[in-house]
């Protein structure tokens, strides 16, 4: 089942990757460091979609004691931290020819660096507990915490950003964007979504041979 | 200025090569495990006791 | 419901007494506070016009690194005389438990944050008076949201090697959009406006007082199972 995922995750990544660097023309102001949008959108994507999914097999743990909601809520937050990662390098890289600055405190970076932080504390703390049990109950208990906060997260970020500075340069409205632009932008998400379910499925595979292998 | 190619291959090359790291990890996960499966079928499950071993042609073949 | 109550009362009025006759954490708090003013005035210097810029931000430093130290705390007391499996088969509802332990950190908390606005007051010479109530509604809220999360994690890593460093490394994270409104509204109550032109930061506060209280009040069963 996972060997035809990775298969068709594999032609689906090299589909966008030619999308994004080829068929998708230069764009006007920004020139062609643009393309790294086609990288940096669908990762933010992907990580909040993760992160949804670290909140449902939290809850569905908790309520059921289902040790497979736990293993796709323990690798759903090692992936999602993965993309949140490659979000904010990505963002930076962009950051830095188009706005002079590897780091500026906007509030999609902002936003998603509180999150890089959050489910790294997820991951330690799964980390530290030896006893399996425990260690999924707790980790349950901060995926929660850690999902209900992502609205708090953004709304503070973006007030604390947009009520005194200029609004940032890098939004583009979706309305306005160059139909190619936008075909490319999808097939990137779908390739990133594929991605996705490709390693979680992989990871949760070998939660349960590790937890097999302990017995 | 407007040709930055150089920053879209660093951020496509790190993109690459971190989720390249992650596919290793799970290999190499995947790896220890089937070690560990295999040389717990070789091994016998329970101690032998003092008694001599039956002949090789008597004993069911290894998986 | 009144034995809820009951027994949420019996858990504060419990810590309220240990903590009369030792005193030791709400003494401790306060000379932490202290040496607090001193480190930040070494690091920030003798420039008035710096000072004043970041006097709110500093205000809350103080208040988490106090909190932290207080926080972390709060059920290491339980494990060390030997009350945690006590808590564990008390009968009934856990969250009661998580309810008191979540006054007392509050209360214990205001405290120390009363003792510091004063101390702030007195070495940056500041005039409060005007201010005070706008204040002290920015603060409650900010510390009912610390306390909230902070009583659920505390008593999750209470149990954990390395707590010490879990602690914070899960709360402040998770306290980031908290620290972004109350620093902002301090601000603001600061220099002396009213709080209607913060009204946005008040209301993120207090739904994340909402959300905080009944997450811990659904989860705390949870935490303490074992």
């Amino acid at each position: 089942m996972i060997r035809p995922i990775g298969g068709v995750t594999l032609a689906a990544l090299a589909a966008g990757l030619v999308m994004a660097l080829g068929v998708a023309p230069r764009e006007v102001t920004q020139g062609n460091v643009q393309r790294i949008m086609y990288l940096h959108v669908p990762s933010v994507w992907v990580a909040y979609l993760a992160f949804a999914v670290v909140l449902v097999g939290s809850i569905a743990y908790l309520g059921r004691r289902s040790e497979a909601a736990d293993r796709v809520a323990h690798a759903s937050a090692e992936v999602g931290v993965l993309f949140t990662g490659l979000t904010i390098a990505t963002g930076s890289i962009w950051g830095k020819p188009t706005w002079g600055t590897w780091w500026t405190w906007d509030a999609r970076l902002t936003s998603v660096s509180i999150l890089f932080v959050m489910y790294l504390g997820y991951l330690l703390l799964r980390g530290m507990i030896e006893d399996r049990e425990r260690g999924a109950r707790y980790a349950a208990v901060v995926g929660i915490v850690a999902a209900f906060n992502i609205p708090l997260v953004h709304f503070s970020v973006y007030w604390w950003r947009t009520l005194h500075q200029p609004p940032s340069l890098m939004k583009p409205g979706p309305g306005t964007m160059p139909e190619v632009i936008v075909a490319a932008l999808l097939v990137n998400f779908a390739a990133f979504s594929l991605l996705y379910v490709y390693f979680v499925a992989r990871r949760v595979r070998l939660l349960r041979r590790e937890a097999e292998a302990v017995g | 200025m407007a040709d930055n190619w150089g920053f879209v291959l660093a951020a496509y090359g790190l993109a690459a090569v971190v989720l390249l790291s992650y596919l290793r990890f799970l290999a190499r996960g995947e790896r220890t495990q089937t070690h560990r499966a295999r040389s717990r079928v070789s091994e016998p499950l329970a101690p032998t006791s003092g008694h001599p071993r039956s002949k090789p042609a008597s004993r069911p073949p290894l998986q | 419901m009144l034995t809820f109550a009951r027994r949420t009362f019996i858990v504060v009025w419990k810590d309220l007494l240990v903590e009369r006759r030792s005193k030791e954490t709400l003494n401790a708090l306060f000379f932490f506070a202290l040496l607090l003013l001193f480190v930040f005035q070494f690091a920030v210097g003798p420039d008035r016009e710096r000072l004043a810029g970041t006097l709110p931000g500093l205000l809350w430093l103080a208040f988490i690194l106090s909190g932290l130290l207080g926080l972390g705390r709060t059920f290491v007391v339980e494990r060390e005389n030997d009350c945690w499996e006590a808590l564990l088969l008390a009968p009934g509802d856990k969250s009661a438990i998580y309810i008191g332990k979540l006054a007392g950190n509050l209360l214990l908390m205001l405290v120390v944050e009363a003792i510091l606005v004063v101390l702030f007051g007195f070495f940056f010479n500041l005039d409060l008076g005007a201010v005070l109530p706008a204040l002290a509604v920015v603060i409650g809220l900010g510390t009912v949201a610390f306390a909230a999360v902070g009583t659920l994690f505390a008593a999750m890593t209470a149990q954990v090697r390395a707590r010490e460093l879990l602690f914070p490394v899960l709360l402040l994270p998770v306290q980031a959009p908290v620290l972004l409104a109350t620093v902002k509204a301090t601000e603001a109550v600061l220099l002396g406006e009213p709080l209607g032109s913060v009204a946005h930061w008040l209301k993120l506060l207090a739904a994340a007082d909402v959300v905080y209280v009944a997450v811990g009040v659904l989860t705390f069963d949870f935490v303490l199972e074992g």
